[in-house]
């Protein structure tokens, strides 16, 4: 994990989170992106139309939506935590609120409550402002890395 | 009957972009459920990672067979969006082996679809996720006529 702490640190000092997230596979083939201001980071996901889930309307797929909020928990969990480590995920749960149609996506990542091992997110994504979300989520995060979920 | 079902399903999956893109693939289909895997693939590893688990694709995976089995709990076919989705992970899942999600629709009313999955990799009977999803009907003659087509597979539209 000494890369993951260098490229954090390096992401930190530059502004550019990029290779941070290039770290997870899935996260590039999502396209994620992710921008700080000043505390907050937000995170982005670009119009694209690979991620298409229902063509009729159309509208990102639902999985998709909800693994852009794992990774923004992921992620934000990652860059906070004193000892950056890549948090291991208990559970997670989404609540669909609107068809996330076909254009940039946004998200941010609240941690609720952040205990020794686990921690308490909650996720909100949305498309043209934040007041209507396209979907809600919350999950746990184990943060100890040296215990084991199996 | 599964035959159809299983055509269904595959016509389906094969309409969505990012299914095509993850190289999804219907295994299994029945009247009672629906087994989806999603392959090895280079795209999702990583060099210096084992798991898909911060990737979150298993959450792709479980959205998509999940949705993927209210097709043969309704007798005509409706395209219906996700509610709810809950996931609980038992243990981190390895990128050398393919993922399986095996889901059925165990209940339907007029307006709502329950549906659950189980994620596993070599082992079925130790799976890597339980999950929970809930679909909302769009209810009779609201889904696209075209894609309902495609997804029957009518004469003429494939």
């Amino acid at each position: 994990m000494e890369l993951l702490q260098k490229r954090v640190n390096q992401a930190h000092a530059s502004g550019d989170y990029q290779p941070v997230i290039d770290l997870i596979p899935y996260a590039g083939v999502l396209g994620v992106q992710c921008e700080r201001f000043g505390e907050e980071m937000i995170f982005r996901l670009p119009r694209n139309l690979d991620n298409i889930g229902n063509p009729t309307i159309p509208a990102i797929h639902g999985g998709v939506i909800a693994s852009f909020m794992e990774l923004t928990a992921a992620f934000q969990l990652t860059l906070q935590l004193e000892h950056p480590a890549l948090p291991k995920i208990i559970d997670f749960s989404v609540d669909y609120m609107r068809a996330g149609l076909e254009r940039d996506t946004f998200a941010m990542c609240t941690v609720e409550r952040q205990g020794r091992r686990v921690a308490n997110c909650s996720i909100i994504a949305w498309q043209e402002r934040k007041s209507q979300p396209i979907a809600s989520a919350r999950g746990h995060f184990l943060l100890d890395s040296f215990s084991s979920l199996t | 009957m599964s035959e159809k079902i299983l055509g269904k399903c595959r016509r389906f999956l094969g309409s969505l972009a990012h299914m095509r893109k993850l190289q999804m693939q219907v295994i299994k289909a029945d009247e009672k459920s629906v087994t989806v895997v999603l392959p090895v693939q280079d795209q999702l590893l990583s060099p210096e990672l084992d798991t898909y688990m911060h990737g979150g694709v298993l959450t792709t995976l479980v959205d998509t067979a999940t949705s993927l089995s209210t097709i043969p709990a309704l007798k005509e076919y409706e395209l219906c969006p996700t509610l709810d989705l809950r996931i609980d992970h038992m243990s981190a899942p390895v990128t050398s082996q393919p993922m399986y999600a095996h889901a059925e629709c165990y209940r339907v009313t007029r307006n709502v679809l329950f549906t659950r999955a189980t994620v596993y990799q070599e082992n079925p009977s130790k799976p890597v996720a339980y999950a929970i999803s809930t679909f909302m009907r769009p209810g009779a003659g609201n889904t696209d006529l075209a894609f309902k087509a495609l997804v029957d597979g009518v004469e003429g539209t494939i």
